[in-house]
């Protein structure tokens, strides 16, 4: 099991736990995720939202892929009545995580809180899909 | 209440623009369009189209005598200091409107008014003193009466297009910015249907079916080869070269003979505008070496000859081998011709307001070499290889602003000419992947979202 938490003084935290170590999973796997909501405050949360997704980093203007996505309002299932939540989804078989020179790409479990009023806070919890190794490594002849 | 901060962190060490000073500035920009649109068709209506129509449809028929007739001046400073007149045919005519017996000047349709006094001349010529005529009045003010009716068609198509413009771009940008307020940016990733319409050029790439980001190899296969099963498209720099050198020529000498006529008139004329022949010199040097500079690169062009590359399976998966073929036309001796394997990554930016893209080769393997290659116009050379991805590469990726491609590059160093290159692009899967057959319509990338709304 691995796990992950944003902290802050005045932040929420959420503890994320993966279903597999070291947060490595292979294309076609079944993701499975648990959290845990804390440091609310008696702050409502009126929306939580769940995607699992792929985005690129580097030197471009960054891509967005989302993969699962799931948005809940029911009260009853988010704190205070319940602070902790889970989703599944089988993932794809690509895009591959990657380590490149100017083009990253990454895949991450997000989830996201919508208080009452306009404020929101996201928590991102990075994972590996598939075993690609980075760029120029070991073999690169450039 | 604080105001949003103007710059906002994104990921690693940038600073980018605040979410909601873009959207507030996004949709003040398009509300601008908006109203504009909404004013510019409004005054175009009232102005324009509703008189018309009213004419056409609500203003009664009569007959009527031409009693006097005369130009209409319109004097207008437009912009000031700079006088504009026109110039419209009116005719006083008596007729019966509504049982009473009344005399008026005739408002003709606004497509009458004419800057050519001559041709408003002419107009009114056509008008006989005491002739009589149909004529159409305006029951609510029965004074108002016209001897023509009609539509001005482009002043139509004028107040429907140009308003109609900025109402589309205004209102779809308007109304864009409304699906998304609020909404995270995972939500409207994963909106789909209406935003593709409102904002198509922010789509992703096409993939391949099930393959999310990989893109679509069917424009790479539909060339069969003579030996092996599929040639490959070519992808040349020099052509690019070609093509830029030729625009530049063309539209530098039409400058450079637009002058030189203005020149030729007035030495007609016996006059000599020295500035004028001082600026066509260096215009000239120019427009002739931009003729020379493409002549050159299309003598280069054509003198190499053709490179083919075929190969016996496509779209290749990491791991496995592929059979490739090389061919070389054209005349003379190339004294090296070589074939490499690449990994080539893009990315596309912005910078101020320009879009830059940066590449970069980050694996390269060299497959096969050859020396003093000689092709002749009825035999060229061909060599095979064997090419191999390495097990455990990257899959080829596409997404809006970044790719991961690969490619096969043939490079040849000529006797008399400079070096060239010439790019095969072919598309890598992800490792044990079962490809699928080429889609035969566009497959967007987004295919494998699932979205479930969750409340009660």
């Amino acid at each position: 099991m691995t796990m992950a938490a944003d902290r802050g003084a005045t932040m929420p935290r959420v503890d994320v736990q993966f279903d597999r170590p070291h947060r490595q999973h292979e294309p076609r796997d079944q993701l499975s995720v648990r959290y845990r909501i804390e440091g609310c405050d008696g702050e409502r949360i009126r929306a939580i939202e769940h995607s699992v997704l792929w985005y690129t980093e580097g030197k471009g203007e960054e891509d967005i892929g989302v993969h699962f996505f799931q948005r809940i309002t029911d009260r009853a299932m988010m704190p205070p009545a319940l602070a902790a939540g889970a989703f599944s989804t089988p993932l794809p078989q690509s895009p591959l995580s990657y380590e490149g020179r100017i083009v990253k790409v990454r895949w991450c479990v997000r989830v996201r809180l919508f208080f009452d009023g306009s404020r929101d806070f996201v928590s991102e919890h990075v994972f590996v899909l598939g075993r690609i190794p980075p760029a120029g490594l070991p073999a690169s002849r450039t | 209440m604080r105001l949003p901060r103007f710059y906002a962190k994104k990921r690693g060490h940038r600073r980018t623009g605040s979410r909601e000073w873009g959207v507030f500035g996004d949709g003040l920009f398009h509300g601008t369009l908006l109203i504009a649109g909404l004013c510019f068709g409004g005054l175009l209506v009232s102005g324009v189209a509703a008189p018309e129509w009213r004419i056409n449809h609500e203003f009664r028929e009569s007959r009527g005598t031409v009693l006097a007739k005369g130009l209409a001046r319109t004097t207008v400073h437009d912009p000031p200091g700079t006088v504009i007149t026109s110039w419209r045919p009116c005719l006083r005519v008596r007729y019966l409107a509504n049982g009473t017996v009344r005399e008026s000047w005739s408002h003709g349709p606004s497509a009458e008014n004419t800057t050519d006094r001559e041709m408003a001349l002419r107009r009114l010529a056509a008008w006989k003193l005491g002739e009589e005529t149909t004529c159409w009045y305006d029951p609510s003010a029965p004074q108002t009466v016209v001897l023509q009716r009609g539509y001005s068609w482009w002043l139509w198509l004028l107040s429907l297009l140009l308003p109609g413009a900025l109402i589309l771009i205004g209102g779809s940008g308007l109304v864009r910015g409304l699906r998304a307020w609020g909404k995270s940016e995972e939500h409207r990733a994963a909106s789909v249907g209406l935003s593709e319409l409102l904002d198509p050029l922010a789509q992703p790439a096409l993939a391949a079916p099930g393959y999310p980001a990989v893109p679509v190899w069917d424009d790479l296969v539909n060339s069969p080869g003579t030996i092996l099963k599929y040639r490959l498209p070519i992808e040349s720099p020099e052509s690019w070269t070609l093509v830029g050198f030729g625009l530049f020529a063309l539209l530098w000498n039409a400058v450079v003979v637009v002058l030189a006529v203005g020149a030729g008139l007035d030495l007609l004329g016996g006059r000599i505008d020295w500035w004028l022949f001082a600026l066509l010199v260096p215009f000239l040097g120019v427009g002739i070496g931009g003729v020379v500079l493409f002549a050159r690169s299309l003598i280069f062009a054509t003198a190499i000859g053709p490179t083919q590359l075929e190969i016996s399976d496509h779209p290749l998966l990491p791991g496995r081998r592929y059979d490739v073929l090389l061919a070389q036309g054209g005349t003379g001796t190339i004294q090296s011709l070589t074939l490499t394997l690449e990994l080539e990554e893009q990315a596309t930016f912005r910078q101020g307001t320009d879009t830059r893209t940066e590449h970069s080769v980050v694996w390269r393997q060299p497959v096969a070499g050859f020396h003093d290659v000689s092709a002749a116009p009825h035999s060229r050379f061909e060599a095979r290889a064997v090419v191999e991805i390495p097990p455990g590469s990257m899959h080829s990726f596409t997404s809006a602003h970044n790719a991961v491609r690969w490619r096969l590059v043939v490079r040849g160093t000529p006797e008399r000419w400079p070096v060239f290159s010439r790019i095969f692009p072919v598309v890598v899967f992800p490792p044990d992947a079962e490809v699928p057959e080429p889609p035969t319509r566009p497959v967007a990338s987004r295919d494998a979202l699932r979205s479930i709304e969750v409340s009660r």
